[in-house]
């Protein structure tokens, strides 16, 4: 897949990622003849930066980080390109000045250690050819204040006898909101369903797939559902409720974005 | 960002490497920052010129942007790590000077004043106020903001030497009018005295943060108000302050006010450093301005050296040669030393503990000079020596 983001320093590059979940200081952090990591605190091993694709949230610490990263250069141990989630100027200043292509406005989460990365900076997007993209909706229908949660049945291809919402692809020309009605309709024979909210894409790396969930909130006028054979038993619970339940992975971030996104009355 | 047809041919690379890595930066700065534009700056100064901090990979950068580049406006430049003529009594290896020279060539070939300061508005690079810069040093910084009415953001040593080199800066913070603003007064107790000024500087960094404050009950001389930024710089990251002799030009963005009493500037204090067993007995940080030299040399002028620590005085080499018989005076104490100052100077070669009445020492002594801290207000620490 094809992640955009923002160009901070031009060029492209190509590499194995090499992922890291903390703020990182080149002045200090890296060591500056091997190029590896070295901030204990932080759980570092020793992996090294040279030749791969770092990714790590953002910098941090001194300003003369920027000539640490200009050394690293020199010394032939810098990374090929730099992915960070905010650059901050410290970074940016030495990805420039050591001429390291670099972006930033990525969700590094969707990365791993070992990823083959092309980044092209310059059009400020990184390309993982060994990562898949695959678009679901996820509708949750809510009635009187509770909500329809769906256990899977075991005839599924995956997660079997989890809890969800109304899941499924979007499919090739399918808009997310069509794809979405159309599950609902499927799977719960429900044509009454009104959009309540929608929220922005939640996007998760699982195995070497992106998973980019679409989530909507309908209103039904009753609690009758008529399931197929995806599901084998359906629940209407109140949201402190669904911790109760052995759920598909990110369906409580799913409701969050849901109630967060729903028009509030002034 | 929007770019004149003169700084693409720039970013196309026409007029050389150096030119052109200089306008990239600045533009991937002021694309971060969302500037709109860069505007013409008056002058720079640059941070990122001791051996002791930016290193040998410092010294090949500057050293690479000087074969083909030079500055465009007045630029001056911050502490080196050393005196460049008395650097032997530092303790300075023939090494380290060796490389620190290197430095100063290349900043020399860059077309770079070397005044050496982190006062660079008592060295020859004094702005007037309104005009737009772009200046590393954020002690610095907050003078030309708060006390020049000059406009700069707080720039890391690269940015302001790209800027020097380009003669422009991206136009976002406080180049910005509606940046300038205020947005919570704090109100001082009445009876502030001058040794008050390091622990409040350092308390109000801490509780304003980024923070623009309107400060009242303050009557401050020019060398307090050094003092004062010099603080709150460290511990915070606001790079300018109003005050009641310099007031916001709008106050309607004040939504806090805050009060400071003796308790929390006692508190601030305690947390300065007590070391009890200083090594070290420093005075200027900032480096000191002409009128506290002659301060300094006034208030010793009846004691007698104690002798039992090594003293060090730092200053400019342009405040020095002001004033010789003053520097004299001071030298019947300690050593007057000129270029460098406390924090980039590899103190921690010679010592392990300091006395000094800065709480931007204090702040940054303890990690980049491997130092303990002895706080002492400036009448403790003269009875330290004479």
């Amino acid at each position: 897949m094809i992640l955009k983001g923002r160009r901070i320093s031009g060029g492209t590059a190509e590499g194995p990622i090499l992922r890291v979940d903390h703020p990182v200081s080149f002045l200090g952090g890296v060591d500056p003849k091997t190029g590896q990591l070295q901030d204990r605190a932080h759980g570092d091993t020793g992996e090294s930066v040279a030749g791969r694709i770092f990714a790590f949230p953002q910098g941090k610490g001194s300003t003369v980080g920027s000539y640490a990263m200009y050394g690293l250069r020199l010394s032939g141990v810098a990374p090929a390109g730099i992915v960070n989630a905010h650059a901050e100027p410290i970074i940016a200043t030495g990805a420039i000045i050591a001429e390291i292509p670099m972006i930033d406005g990525i969700d590094i989460g969707l990365l791993e250690t070992d990823d083959q990365g092309i980044l092209r900076a310059s059009a400020g997007e990184l390309e993982l050819p060994g990562v898949g993209h695959r678009e679901v909706v996820t509708s949750i229908l809510s009635c009187e204040g509770r909500y329809l949660i769906l256990k899977r049945s075991g005839e599924v291809g995956t997660y079997q006898h989890h809890w969800a919402g109304v899941s499924g692809y979007v499919n090739p020309g399918e808009s997310p909101q069509e794809a979405s009605l159309r599950e609902v309709a499927e799977e719960t024979g429900s044509s009454k369903a009104q959009l309540l909210a929608s929220a922005r894409p939640i996007r998760r790396r699982h195995g070497s797939t992106v998973w980019e969930i679409h989530p909507f909130l309908y209103q039904v006028p009753e609690r009758t559902v008529q399931t197929d054979w995806e599901h084998e038993e359906v629940r209407w619970i109140l949201r402190e409720e669904l911790s109760g339940f052995q759920t598909v992975p990110w369906l409580d971030e799913v409701f969050d974005a849901l109630i967060a996104a729903v028009p509030r009355p002034r | 960002m929007h770019l004149t047809k003169a700084e693409d041919r720039i970013l196309a690379g026409d007029e050389g490497v150096g030119r052109r890595k200089a306008l990239e930066l600045l533009v991937a700065l002021g694309e971060i920052y969302g500037a709109d534009r860069l505007i013409p700056i008056q002058s720079a100064h640059i941070s990122g010129a001791s051996f002791q901090t930016i290193g040998e990979a410092g010294l090949r950068y500057i050293s690479d942007l000087a074969a083909d580049a030079k500055v465009a406006v007045p630029s001056t430049l911050n502490p080196l790590g050393m005196d460049r003529e008395r650097w032997r009594e530092m303790g300075i290896s023939e090494a380290f000077a060796a490389r620190q020279e290197a430095i100063v060539r290349a900043y020399e070939q860059l077309g770079v004043d070397l005044a050496c300061s982190c006062i660079p508005y008592h060295s020859g690079n004094r702005p007037q106020p309104g005009e737009h810069v772009a200046w590393a040093e954020s002690s610095a910084v907050v003078y030309a903001n708060s006390v020049l009415r000059a406009r700069t953001n707080r720039e890391g040593g690269p940015a302001a030497l790209a800027a020097a080199i380009i003669g422009k800066t991206p136009e976002y913070g406080l180049h910005l009018d509606q940046e300038r603003l205020p947005s919570v007064e704090v109100a001082l107790p009445a009876d502030l005295s001058p040794a008050d000024l390091a622990p409040l500087g350092y308390w109000l960094g801490e509780v304003l943060r980024d923070r623009i404050p309107y400060l009242r009950n303050l009557r401050l001389s020019d060398d307090d108000h050094k003092t004062l930024g010099a603080s709150l710089a460290s511990t915070g990251a606001l790079s300018l302050y109003y005050w009641d002799a310099s007031p916001p030009p709008r106050t309607d963005l004040i939504l806090e006010r805050l009060s400071l009493d003796r308790a929390d500037l006692e508190d601030a204090t305690a947390r300065l450093g007590l070391d009890k067993d200083p090594e070290l007995v420093a005075f200027g940080c900032p480096q000191l301005s002409e009128s506290e030299v002659v301060g300094l040399a006034r208030a010793l002028e009846h004691r007698r050296p104690r002798g039992d620590l090594p003293v060090w005085f730092f200053t400019t080499r342009v405040v020095a040669q002001r004033c010789p018989a003053a520097i004299e005076q001071l030298r019947r104490f300690g050593k007057v030393l000129c270029d460098t100052c406390l924090e980039v100077a590899p103190i921690h070669e010679l010592f392990s503990s300091t006395a000094t009445d800065s709480a931007k020492a204090c702040v940054y002594l303890p990690t980049v000079g491997r130092q303990r801290v002895c706080y002492c207000p400036t009448r403790a620490l003269l009875d330290l020596i004479g």
